[in-house]
């Protein structure tokens, strides 16, 4: 999976049990409520259901048959009920509580005649309460998810949206006629199709890398690095004549693996990936490969050099925010839009002469062109489903192919005219709204505010919104330098295939041991506690754990999806 | 079934004559049978390959396969390992302190300064679990308080608990810190029984103060000890989970990962094994019970107390 989907995609799941939801509503009610003998006694028996409701609920992981709020029967001609269950994006959560407050979204229910309700998941718990949901049959009409649609589809929780799409997405329909390749990767190898997608057609596919300080650079006279060893003297330089105490910071933001997302790029340096990739069109996981060693020898003398954030396996956001804004870090990886826009300006309040700006993704030879970019594809495997439970499934599927209409299309993006964005010689721009808020927002929240463009929903990236996203020159440039050799990572990058449901459970099976036992002995490596000679043990025991059999898998996956 | 109306006429007369108590008893009945019975239907999937489509009967049955599995899987000795090791440590370094602590809070004359003792070590107890692991965390950071006074001594500052060799010591240490107070409670309700006539009695004999406690105080709570050392082998694997999952990282699954953190990483935070690890879930409790059996016929070979 790519980086960028790992990251901006990470807060994708979850709500609290709705029971809690249903329960404290009635209670509230009920105590407004309370005046005679009789509401009483009925209040008193209403609590009492829903507590055992509750309690069995809990128990049982299930059970409880009432209904939940979620998808009630649309009553006449009123708008349809939709319930929609998706992680709270963070630059959303600072204004809002509820993505039902997003204009965007307000605007969307009137056009379509719906009544949308978003069900969000307590943020850091977001796949443990997709997990108990899936299995407690708390379902919601729908959820927005990223991952293994075939899995759900095949448990019986989501459903098939081939015959919906055809009947009541004449949009969505039309833009998958007009590609093709969005379509190869959108339909499972039997021609199925499982989520409303969300689409990046455009130039912009790589959203983040590793920044640097560009005023150290300037002061100490140094370029900016490109190969590895270029790297490692810009960072000797930071540490020794800056004396910086984390000269390279990468780290553990939430859900991610130790690696962080920053380890990586010097790793994919070497030609591989931590991960399973395309080499020569089959399918190799990165870790036993002979370069994966050469990787780590280098990365433990960073680390015994002092190159490398000592704190890499224990950082959390706050300490990773911490370190960059302090100026304790010379280098790390962040996001073009909602990283650099927030970093700079706070760097440069406290020191004016602060600059950040985009190194390409690492080589180890000067000339080489880096082949990992972290670049999604056209389709990141994210999109908005539909449960077994959704009584309109036409409606919402409606409701969702809203946005991939011309007019839908400029509400996910730009938001509402007028409001958000003022058309200038055909071109949306952008108001003061947005780019300047009077509360003092950034532009990500702003955004976010207001409509639902700089994360995955539903519908298709604009270009013309990323082009102003990044407001500042540093952002500017970075998304062009990114973008320079996004297009290598299509022959490297294994592209969204699917698994039947026993692949998958062994894959998952046989990839969740290796991926943590991986992911330890990094750490060991790197520290010295596990002496690089032991290398081929490593190597030993991921074959025990039966990566061929995972890699089997993988290819014959593969295989169908250039079959497609 | 003549006996068996026999004796539902005799449970209707006691129940007409006790009604109160048997209402009062109807929660704590309801409680066990909803949270602790009812849930027990759902381990039935560790048998099963589990899918939720088909649901928990509808599933096919896959027999042992999933213990097979567990016992077979690379971390089954570490995270055994470190189950039966924490655990251990705390009961070798956890279950004699409050002991202590009551003993010597049973020598103090100073009404005053033994109130003042007794309530600041309890205070930790009401501290919620989450807190205290927020502070042992910020306490043991690099620039924490931990590492502070290290540095005071002339020690390296360094990211305490991202070092495997620390975690068992920070784990014990906090949780007998957090404990103390509140679980010598009960040992000084047990003391206040002990008759006074028999210290007097000793005094006359000539025993010094340490001899007292020797040949009196100590076996006047061993009932109280043996019990509550039954029921703490019964939970032995039942190690503090919460604890661990606030207090861990990756970095340190060498020594911190147990059985429970397993299941819930395995079973709903990282993967959805549910099968796989209600069938380790299983192995915890089947292990936990022979314990529990075990500890109770010992102690009535040792001491004749025994719970049931």
């Amino acid at each position: 999976m790519d980086i960028s989907a790992r990251m901006e995609d990470s807060h994708y799941i979850g709500q609290a049990v709705p029971l809690w939801g249903a329960m404290t509503g009635l209670l509230i009610h009920d105590t407004h409520s309370m005046g005679g003998r009789e509401v009483m006694k009925r209040s008193w028996r209403k609590r009492l259901t829903i507590g055992i409701c509750l309690m069995m609920s809990i128990a049982a992981l299930g059970g409880c048959s009432g209904d939940n709020g979620s998808s009630g029967e649309a009553g006449g001609d009123g708008p349809t009920p939709i319930s929609i269950w998706m992680s709270m994006n963070t630059n959303a959560s600072i204004t809002l509580k509820s993505m039902n407050e997003i204009t965007a979204i307000k605007e969307w229910e009137k056009k379509t005649n719906t009544k949308i309700e978003f069900q969000h998941p307590a943020v850091g718990a977001e796949t443990e309460q997709f997990n108990v949901m899936i299995n407690s049959n708390q379902l919601p009409d729908a959820m927005f998810v990223n991952g293994d649609y075939a899995k759900l589809f095949n448990d019986g929780i989501i459903i098939r949206l081939n015959e919906l799409i055809d009947e009541y997405a004449p949009n969505l329909k039309k833009i998958l006629e007009e590609n093709p390749e969005v379509a190869k990767q959108l339909k499972a190898d039997n021609g199925d199709i499982y989520a409303i997608p969300h689409l990046r057609l455009g130039e912009y596919k790589t959203f983040g890398g590793t920044f640097i300080r560009q005023d150290w650079l300037d002061e100490l006279k140094l370029e900016k690095p490109e190969t590895i060893e270029e790297w490692e003297t810009v960072l000797k330089a930071f540490k020794e004549k800056k004396g910086v105490a984390a000269p390279l910071l990468f780290g553990a933001p939430p859900k991610m693996t130790t690696m962080g997302p920053a380890a990586p790029t010097y790793l994919e340096a070497y030609g591989i990936t931590n991960n399973t990739f395309m080499k020569d069109g089959k399918v190799v996981y990165g870790p036993i490969e002979p370069e994966y060693k050469e990787f780590l020898t280098m990365f433990h003398r960073w680390y015994q050099e002092g190159l490398i954030d000592p704190d890499f396996a224990t950082n959390d956001q706050k300490t990773y925010d911490a370190k960059i804004l302090s100026s304790q870090a010379g280098a790390f990886f962040t996001f073009i839009g909602g990283g650099v826009g927030r970093y700079l300006p706070a760097l440069q309040e406290t020191d004016p002469n602060a600059n950040l700006t985009a190194t390409q993704y690492p080589v180890l030879n000067k000339g080489d062109e880096p082949m990992f970019t972290g670049r999604s594809w056209e389709w990141s495997s994210s999109g908005v489903v539909l449960t077994n439970s959704n009584k309109h499934p036409e409606e919402t599927v409606k409701a969702l192919d809203y946005f991939f209409s011309e007019e839908g299309h400029m509400l996910k993006n730009f938001g509402v005219e007028g409001l958000t964005y003022t058309m200038k010689d055909g071109y949306p721009t952008y108001t003061d709204e947005i780019l300047k808020n009077p509360d003092g927002l950034s532009v990500a929240q702003a955004m976010a505010k207001h409509f639902i463009a700089n994360y995955p929903f539903v519908g298709e990236d604009d270009d013309r919104y990323n082009e102003q996203y990044y407001q500042l020159q540093q952002q500017k440039d970075a998304a062009v330098l990114f973008s320079k050799y996004s297009e290598n990572t299509l022959k490297v990058g294994l592209p969204p295939t699917s698994l039947t449901t026993e692949e998958s459970t062994e894959d998952s099976k046989i990839m969740s041991d290796i991926g943590t036992y991986r992911d330890e002995m990094f750490v060991k490596f790197v520290i010295g506690v596990e002496p690089i000679e032991n290398f081929d043990k490593f190597v030993d025991q991921i074959n025990k754990f039966n990566v061929k059999r995972a890699i089997e898998i993988q290819q014959a996956a593969l295989d169908r999806y250039n079959a497609r | 079934m003549k006996e068996l109306s026999h004796k539902l006429s005799l449970l209707w007369l006691n129940y007409k004559k006790n009604k109160s108590i048997y209402w009062m008893a109807l929660p704590v009945v309801l409680y066990f049978l909803v949270f602790k019975y009812l849930p027990m239907y759902g381990a039935i999937i560790a048998f099963k390959d589990y899918s939720v489509g088909k649901g928990i009967w509808g599933s096919d049955w896959v027999g042992l396969q999933h213990f097979r599995d567990f016992f077979q899987s690379y971390y089954f000795w570490r995270i055994l390992k470190n189950t039966l090791l924490l655990s251990f440590y705390q009961l070798l370094f956890g279950f004699p302190a409050p002991i202590l602590l009551a003993l010597l809070l049973n020598e103090l004359r100073h009404e005053i300064f033994k109130r003042t003792v007794q309530t600041i070590s309890y205070i930790p107890h009401f501290i919620s679990i989450v807190v205290i692991c927020g502070m042992i965390v910020d306490f043991s950071s690099r620039d924490g308080l931990f590492n502070t006074i290290i540095g005071y001594f002339g020690g390296q500052s360094s990211a305490l608990l991202s070092d495997p060799a620390n975690f068992r010591t920070i784990y014990t240490a906090s949780s007998i810190w957090q404990e103390l107070g509140f679980s010598s409670i009960i040992y000084l309700a047990a003391l206040s029984g002990i008759n006074p006539e028999l210290y007097d009695a000793a005094n006359v004999d000539g025993a010094s103060r340490l001899r007292q406690v020797w040949h009196i105080t100590l076996p006047g709570i061993i009932p109280m000890i043996m019990i509550l050392l039954i029921l703490r082998i019964g939970g032995l694997m039942e190690i503090g989970f919460e604890k661990i999952i606030l207090l861990y990282n990756p970095n340190v699954y060498d020594t911190a990962d147990v059985i429970s953190t397993f299941v819930y990483r395995k079973g709903i935070s990282e993967s959805a094994e549910f099968s796989y690890t209600t069938a380790v879930g299983l192995f915890q409790s089947v292990i936990n019970f022979a314990l529990l059996i075990g500890a109770n016929r010992l102690s009535k070979v040792i001491s004749n107390t025994k719970l049931f």
